[in-house]
């Protein structure tokens, strides 16, 4: 069957896309059509050979691809359409391989983003790392006292006693500072709260660095218990500095307690 | 955590504490060294400068008891407590 569709191909060779000349072509087709169904009906089946003879103008099932019919029975344009096809096949799955592409790396954003957010510490904290050894070097700013207030909250469902220790203190930028809350569980179960902080005005936050405080662990506190709960902090010194700061004089450091869920975990900070 | 929606404020972003959190006092063992920083405080008006020799006890009370992890109290800002102490011992003699 190759054989006989060499001459047909040759022709379509020679002609190219110029399709505007299919007049000159499709008298050859159509003999070369006539002359492939004599070859079809002979060595195909003899099914299609009987239903030829019949005439019950059905078109011929190619061999090997069952339930493809081709629109025309021209073979150029069948070459031509099965050329289509098979392009219209890779381009479905292209498109379909870039959906597919698409839908991964949504779900591998967030993962990379993490890895991202770690390795460059944007996203988190706006000043560059602290290690111990700045604590240790650190100057303080004798000259700009700051006023740090504290406030407690608690949430409505947990019923602890949770207040500060002290209204305010008075701090200077790179000088460590210790400060005290107080919680007290009335209740006659052991309670688990887990607390975050915020801090006011969120611009001079990014200076307010915690060596050690009770935050963001799940803190048990048994049936008519009452602790201390300190909070360990220093301004960074770099805070002087910022011209945006220079009205700042007020710091307000407020903590709110949630009850601990069994199971529940909190997300990390920084992420959100 | 700020609740407000715009997006074109900045926002609040708390941040874990460099050193961890507390393990909490449940028995008061450094109730004592507490109480002497908070009354320290009120008597000099809540300056945290002038009480910062508690605050320090405090700390090493915490490290003694195992309430805190060991560190060298220089790396925790009290360095210049340290040589003052020092000095003030020479002076004095």
């Amino acid at each position: 069957m190759g054989g006989l569709w060499r001459p047909a191909w040759g022709c379509v060779a020679l002609c190219g896309p110029r399709w505007s000349r299919a007049g000159r072509v499709l008298w050859a087709a159509d003999r070369a059509e006539a002359f492939l169904r004599r070859a079809w009906s002979g060595t195909g089946s003899a099914e299609t050979g009987l239903r030829w003879r019949h005439g019950t103008g059905k078109r011929p099932i190619l061999a090997g691809q069952p339930g493809r019919r081709p629109k025309s029975t021209n073979p150029f344009t069948r070459a031509q359409e099965e050329d289509w096809r098979r392009r219209n096949k890779t381009v479905l799955t292209y498109v379909a391989a870039a959906a597919v592409g698409m839908l991964g790396a949504s779900y591998a954003a967030v993962p990379l983003y993490r890895l991202y957010c770690q390795t460059t510490g944007l996203g988190g904290s706006a000043v560059a790392g602290h290690g111990s050894d700045q604590i240790e070097n650190m100057v303080p700013v004798k000259d700009r006292i700051i006023k740090v207030t504290f406030n407690a909250d608690v949430h409505a469902s947990l019923q602890w006693n949770f207040r500060p220790q002290q209204t305010e203190i008075y701090v200077v930028p790179g000088e460590t500072a210790l400060a005290f809350y107080k919680a007290k569980n009335p209740t006659d179960k052991p309670v688990i709260g887990i607390s975050t902080y915020n801090v006011v005005p969120f611009e001079a936050g990014q200076y307010f660095n915690k060596i050690q405080c009770f935050c963001f662990e799940e803190q048990r506190l048994n049936p008519q218990e009452e602790v201390d709960m300190p909070v360990f902090f220093y301004i960074d010194p770099e805070f002087a500095e910022d011209p945006r700061m220079v009205n700042v004089d007020l710091i307000t450091l407020s903590y709110t307690f949630f009850e601990a869920k069994e199971g529940h975990k909190l997300p990390i900070p920084g992420y959100n | 955590m700020s609740t407000a929606m715009n997006f074109g404020n900045k926002s609040f972003q708390p941040r874990p504490p460099d050193k961890g959190s507390f393990p909490l006092d449940h028995f008061g063992e450094c109730r004592s060294f507490k109480d002497k920083f908070m009354r320290c405080l009120r008597e000099n008006r809540f300056e945290n400068a002038a009480c910062r020799l508690e605050s320090r006890e405090y700390l090493r009370c915490r490290m003694d008891r195992r309430l805190m992890a060991q560190e060298p109290l220089e790396k925790l800002g009290f360095g210049d407590l340290e040589d003052g102490k020092a000095e003030a011992q020479r002076s004095a003699e």
